[in-house]
């Protein structure tokens, strides 16, 4: 509950700061209507037209804020979040926590939402009570084609990390591959690599490879920590492209990983060896470049 | 290049080769209002994923074919007939009114003309003037002149403001009373039936452009997605002022349906260029192996 309380405090705030005074006041006003009232009607209705009071600008937040955000719930991450989203979870926490009554609302809008009241349904997730119980509601939004509401899940959320069995997670991430989507945003992904997603990875840039298509470089990142004889010819493959960016993908993954033999591979390139000795090649840098010059 | 509006339209029936085309042909911005599907909802359920796919997958669809999605909300006279159903659709409606891009409630009025029909009507335009959205009125095909006459009747009756209301499906029987009190009367150009494009032209000649609105109503029926440009393109032929069919073709109905609050000129004049690389999953509208479309500076199209 006082969680609860001190999210509401630190939304309200960065609101107020990026947002007009008679929107506030909206939302203010109907916070407390829907603290009051018996039936949903309130809810729903202003979780709807806040879109008339709050704009899709992403929300601005100070470094200060963007950590006092993380200590109250660790992996929250609003500034990636817009405004409109942000009201609307305010507008969520303020629904009375009483479980049933509670499910029967979400599980309503969750069923009747357009696009971006999804993505504000599961962008915050990490901020709602009854977390567990609400796994199976995550775990099928995944199923969206609608990359904006994926995107809601999949990057800078903490849910899924926390939350998803492994076979789901491997599926979120795949997916995530597949809509080329930046895995640099997955929070826990290096956490959470697994033996099973490593395979998935290496068949999944096969299957690419048979249809002459590229494989993206952050890929290879998921294969870090299970490198051995099995995947090297695949990295050989890499470190061969022409292109430069996945040869920065595969290298990185020879660079991080304990297997012998990736070591010498590496060695054959020395130039790339020294620009990773530098530390100048993150995945980070690799998934943004990415993103920017070939999504 | 000329933009249109296509302000009736059924695109959960049409296919990416429609969106294509239409995209090509000039149209910028499309509403679909809520209808039938060919056969009556047995559930009420059924209704549910239906408005949630006008707000929702569809509008992610037309997105990426550079057409800006809207919608009208509401329970359709056929499907009015069945009384506990109907209840229940209306208990929904509010959780959608006031969705983003919902443009107006409609399309809501008579088709035999029954009571439960008269019912249904009545409470969805009381929950118009609530919600402050303009109505899309579908008029009946049988016995149409009083079915038409009757709507702006209960409309009146319901102290609605005349210039809130589309009367749709008007033909030359109906457009003249439809005009002089005070509505905007929409045009569905049928391909073989109803109202072709030569007769468009002659009531835009007779009537001029104000408050005239035309659309294709495009469905899973024999239907052209292509309807309102190629009329513009009849229009212009036949000598009728390039004022006049911007009007009628795109003003009009941006005019009427920004009403609302929920259409801008600037939804489409400031989007960003399609991107379909951005936008979409492997599995949805572009299949493996497919070049997304990307319209970069130099207009570049790849498939």
């Amino acid at each position: 509950m006082n969680q609860n309380l001190e999210i509401r405090r630190f939304l309200l705030q960065a609101l107020e700061a990026n947002t007009e005074e008679k929107s506030i006041l909206w939302l203010k006003q109907k916070a407390q209507k829907i603290q009051e009232s018996a039936s949903p009607t309130a809810f729903f209705l202003s979780f709807s037209q806040a879109s008339r009071y709050f704009t899709k600008d992403l929300l601005k937040l100070s470094e200060q804020e963007k950590n006092q955000a993380d200590q109250l719930v660790s992996g929250f991450e609003p500034a990636f979040w817009n405004v409109l989203q942000s009201a609307r979870s305010f507008l969520l926490l303020n629904l009375p926590e009483e479980k049933e009554t509670w499910f029967s609302v979400m599980n309503q809008l969750f069923e009747t939402g357009d696009m971006h009241e999804q993505q504000a349904l599961f962008a915050a997730l990490p901020i709602l009570p009854f977390k567990e119980d609400l796994l199976s509601r995550a775990i099928d939004g995944c199923r969206t084609n609608m990359t904006l509401i994926f995107d809601a899940i999949a990057l800078n959320n903490p849910f899924p990390a926390a939350f998803f069995p492994e076979a789901n997670w491997n599926q979120l991430v795949l997916k995530a591959v597949f809509m080329q989507r930046p895995l640099y945003r997955i929070q826990g992904l290096e956490k959470r690599r697994n033996s099973a997603l490593a395979e998935i990875a290496s068949d999944f840039a096969h299957e690419r490879w048979a249809a002459g298509r590229n494989v993206m470089p952050e890929l290879w990142r998921l294969v870090v920590p299970f490198v051995h004889d099995q995947y090297l010819p695949d990295l050989k493959k890499v470190m061969s492209s022409a292109d430069k960016l996945e040869q920065s993908g595969g290298a990185l993954t020879l660079y991080e990983c304990d297997f012998a033999p990736a070591k010498a591979l590496l060695a054959d390139y020395p130039k790339i060896l020294a620009s990773l000795e530098s530390g100048e090649v993150t995945w980070e840098k690799i998934g943004k470049e990415y993103q920017d010059s070939r999504v | 290049m000329a933009r249109y509006i296509d302000p009736h339209i059924h695109l959960v029936s049409r296919t990416t080769d429609d969106y294509e085309a239409m995209q090509k042909a000039g149209i910028v911005a499309t509403i679909e209002p809520a209808f039938w599907l060919g056969q009556p909802r047995t559930e009420v359920g059924s209704f549910k994923d239906y408005f949630s796919t006008l707000v929702g997958w569809e509008r992610f669809r037309a997105s990426q074919f550079g057409i800006v999605h809207y919608c009208t909300m509401g329970l359709n006279s056929k499907e009015a007939n069945n009384i506990p159903l109907a209840e229940q659709v209306m208990e929904l409606l509010p959780l959608y009114v006031g969705k983003e891009g919902v443009v107006a409630i409609g399309e809501i009025g008579y088709d035999d003309q029954t009571e439960a029909e008269d019912r249904f009507y009545r409470e969805q335009l009381e929950l118009a003037k609530e919600v402050d959205l303009p109505v899309l009125i579908h008029t009946p095909h049988r016995d149409k002149k009083k079915g038409t006459y009757r709507s702006m009747d209960v409309a009146e009756e319901h102290g609605m403001d005349p210039g809130w209301v589309i009367v749709d499906h008007n033909n030359e029987e109906t457009v003249k009373e439809v005009l002089d009190r005070g509505y905007w009367a929409g045009f569905t150009i049928y391909p073989h039936t109803k109202m072709g494009s030569e007769r468009m032209v002659e009531i835009v000649k007779q009537y001029g452009p104000e408050r005239i609105i035309v659309n294709s109503a495009a469905d899973w029926g024999i239907s052209d997605p292509l309807a309102v440009p190629k009329t513009a393109d009849l229009m212009r032929k036949m000598g009728i002022p390039e004022e006049h069919v911007e009007l009628v073709t795109y003003r009009n109905a941006l005019t009427a349906f920004s009403l609302s609050g929920q259409m801008d000129e600037n939804d489409w004049l400031s989007a960003p260029p399609i991107d379909q690389t951005k936008k979409l999953g492997g599995n949805s509208v572009l299949r493996g192996g497919q070049v997304p479309r990307v319209e970069g500076p130099a207009d570049r199209v790849e498939n």
